[in-house]
């Protein structure tokens, strides 16, 4: 081959490949491509796939209209529950196929790298929807990154409310021993502590993340005699916590409080062979409160799913609608443009009422509700009961607070 | 910290029925071990059959007699599976090296694992106990779940089995006489090969039955399989390869460790049963029992 007719199809080739680069910003109107990291694979499935279903829900209405000009599409990438695999997809997500948004992700490790390694660094928007770590929002907070999701320190801080106003002082603290548990056990605490400070922790036990049989260490709390325990669990342990509670019979001698304890996703596969009176948090019960708003949404989902729908369809729903809204009160696709949008953001919540992605620090506000655990005849498995709904300002760490936290 | 008896005693009563299910496991992977020197990494996706089989079963049959279907069914089933498996894939490969047997059963586990999910999905299941089931029961001042004593009940009757099975029945003492020298097994005359498969099949069982019994008292899911693979070797080793009492032995002490640990340092209960373990390897590298291997 010459070598003037090789430099021709090398310049041939940049110019097809300029004018292909130059497409998309060429066309008038494009479809807004997410792209979502998630676990779609073992026991946190359950939970990734709920969210993507809350997503697809609320795209559905939205792409009616159009958001615009175009749609949104989404595509997603399984992250197995492993950070490397979970940052290579985010990244071959930004780099090939050239999504506006990033979102998802249980795993609060593959959370944080995709924040600080993809989001902060590729200047891409990232939304986080079910990892609860609170550093995503706060101690590595960034520009880049929001969450849709309620973290430890609004559920520490939720228990915390709740738990003040019950007349228990002598605290025993249980739980995973892993980042989640000790996150949630030290927020629950901290706020406790200042809320009432009379209270006092007589002893803390820390099983391995996993840990088979929890009967040992219930039978062991009871003997130290509580008044109350707050159980920092979650995931398969949740269940083992929920089951060695009511064989030992610890429900029934000490209450206990546990995040998520009020959960369907918990409470439904134990049947009526849940623990009856455990407190728990949760920003998102299907049958309360009990407006049309919540009904509609229920039933479309449930049609839809064959499920009712849990949190974390719940907070990827709302993650849907500020996607929309953003980029139409941005009026433009632009990244920057977008986040700018975001901020102070607010969007119809699916119960009824409205969320806020709070400016200072890209943390949704949303209220979160207390209750206990309650057998009742119209489900053939326990509900939350005396549930008292804490505003999203009860439960949210201040601005100042969060910020203080970057400072470190 | 001042603990009254009653602690203590419940403290070991549930112990002691926690190592009752770590007994009836491990004791079939060592007499997998011992008989057919086969190190199967996948005993403890066969526990995890046990315990999703216990589940369906219990779907079908709600109430009491569900769960006692369950516990005779899934070791069946989980049986049956390791019918097949012997049958197909492992007959051919006992004479290959201890380290081609290791991958093959770790590419087992695996594979058992992608299908118990294809078949029962992600979720996490959950069996109940019988109500007749529910709630504590006090022994000398001793506050124990019910069940936990039911438990109690079922592992010396697994290991009086057992040991008759072994000592007293004919193909019992084969499968013993093959552990030692299984050469002179075939020698004599004896159709190794049925043996064999009859060993593998008793030893899965157990693993079923294993899945059964610990369904009730925990979260059914995948990955329940790597968690007790993991406890059961080292019990597996701490005991001596192959030996049912070792088996044993080495469960007692994985379990009561484990809840004396609980009672006495909570906050690093963890280490207590490895410690346990890493002590006796020093001391005993052969495990305490005798050895087979």
């Amino acid at each position: 081959m010459s070598k003037r007719r090789f430099s021709g199809i090398v310049l041939l080739g940049l110019v097809v490949a300029f004018t292909l680069t130059m497409l998309p910003a060429l066309s008038e109107a494009r479809n807004i491509k997410v792209g979502v990291i998630d676990c779609y694979s073992g026991p946190a499935a359950v939970f990734g796939n709920d969210a993507l279903n809350g997503f697809k829900l609320a795209l559905e209405e939205i792409n009616k209209k159009g958001v615009l000009g175009g749609k949104i599409d989404f595509t997603t990438r399984d992250t197995k529950f492993k950070v490397d695999i979970g940052l290579n997809m985010a990244k071959e997500l930004v780099m090939r196929e050239n999504v506006d948004v990033l979102a998802g992700t249980i795993n609060s490790g593959v959370a944080l790298a995709v924040s600080q390694e993809v989001a902060k660094r590729e200047k891409v928007p990232l939304i986080v929807w079910i990892s609860k770590s609170e550093k995503i929002t706060g101690e590595l907070g960034n520009r880049y990154t929001f969450s849709t999701a309620e973290n430890t320190a609004m559920a520490g801080k939720a228990g915390a409310v709740g738990l003040a106003k019950k007349p228990y002082v002598k605290y025993w603290i249980a739980g995973d021993d892993y980042e989640y548990g000790h996150a949630i056990a030290d927020a629950v605490w901290k706020n406790l502590k200042a809320l009432k400070p009379d209270v006092q922790k007589i002893g803390e036990s820390w099983w391995k993340i996993g840990e088979p049989d929890l009967v040992p260490y219930l039978t062991s709390i009871m003997a130290a005699k509580p008044d109350a325990v707050i159980f920092a669990t979650g995931g398969a342990s949740m269940t083992n916590c929920m089951k060695a509670l009511k064989t030992t019979g610890f429900a029934a001698k000490i209450p206990s409080w546990i995040h998520t304890a009020i959960d369907h996703a918990v409470l439904k596969p134990l049947g009526a062979g849940a623990p009856e009176g455990v407190m728990g948090t949760i920003q998102y019960l299907f049958y309360y409160p009990d407006t049309p708003q919540n009904k509609a949404f229920v039933k479309a989902f449930q049609d839809r799913y064959g499920a009712p729908p849990g949190f974390p369809a719940f907070n990827a729903y709302i993650t849907a609608e500020l996607i929309a809204a953003a980029f139409t009160k941005a009026g433009s696709l632009d990244k920057e443009k977008f986040i700018d949008a975001m901020e102070g953001l607010k969007v119809k919540n699916p119960v009824g009422g409205l969320v806020e992605m709070r400016a200072c620090d890209h943390q949704i506000i949303y209220p979160m509700y207390f209750g206990t655990t309650k057998k009742v005849p119209q489900y053939d498995f326990l509900i939350a009961s005396d549930i008292m709904t804490l505003t999203g300002n009860e439960i949210l760490p201040t601005c100042e607070e969060v910020l203080e936290t970057r400072k470190k | 910290m001042a603990f009254d008896l009653s602690a203590i005693g419940s403290q070991f009563f549930v112990g002691l029925s926690r190592s009752m299910i770590l007994f009836i496991v491990c004791s079939g992977l060592s007499f997998v071990l011992g008989v057919l020197r086969v190190p199967n990494i996948a005993h403890g996706s066969l526990y995890m059959i046990g315990a999703f089989a216990a589940y369906t079963i219990t779907k079908l049959f709600p109430g009491p007699e569900g769960f006692w279907l369950a516990l005779v069914l899934s070791p069946l089933i989980v049986a049956l599976v390791s019918f097949v498996a012997e049958r197909v894939l492992f007959c051919h490969l006992y004479q290959r090296e201890h380290l081609m047997l290791l991958l093959f059963t770790f590419a087992l586990m695996l594979i058992l694992g992608d299908l118990v999910k294809m078949i029962w999905g992600a979720e996490y299941r959950s069996v109940m106990a019988p109500d007749s089931f529910s709630g504590p029961v006090t022994i000398f001042g001793a506050s124990i779940p019910r069940y936990n004593v039911f438990l109690l009940i079922i592992g010396p009757l697994v290991a009086i089995g057992l040991w008759l099975f072994t000592n007293k029945t004919k193909i019992g003492k084969i499968a013993r006489a093959a552990a030692v020298d299984r050469e002179m097994v075939g020698a004599v005359g004896i159709n190794v090969s049925w043996v064999f498969a009859f060993a593998f099949v008793l030893g899965c069982f157990l693993a079923g039955l294993g899945g059964a019994l610990v369904a009730p008292t925990v979260s059914i899911t995948l990955g329940m399989d790597h968690n007790l693979i993991i406890e059961a070797f080292l019990i597996v080793t701490i005991g001596g390869l192959g030996n049912m009492w070792g088996a044993m032995v080495g469960s007692l002490i994985f379990g009561l460790t484990q809840s004396f640990g609980v009672l006495f340092w909570p906050q690093y209960a963890i280490v207590f049963p490895y410690t346990a373990v890493v002590i006796i390897l020093i001391w005993r590298p052969k495990g305490l029992l005798k050895s087979v291997w």
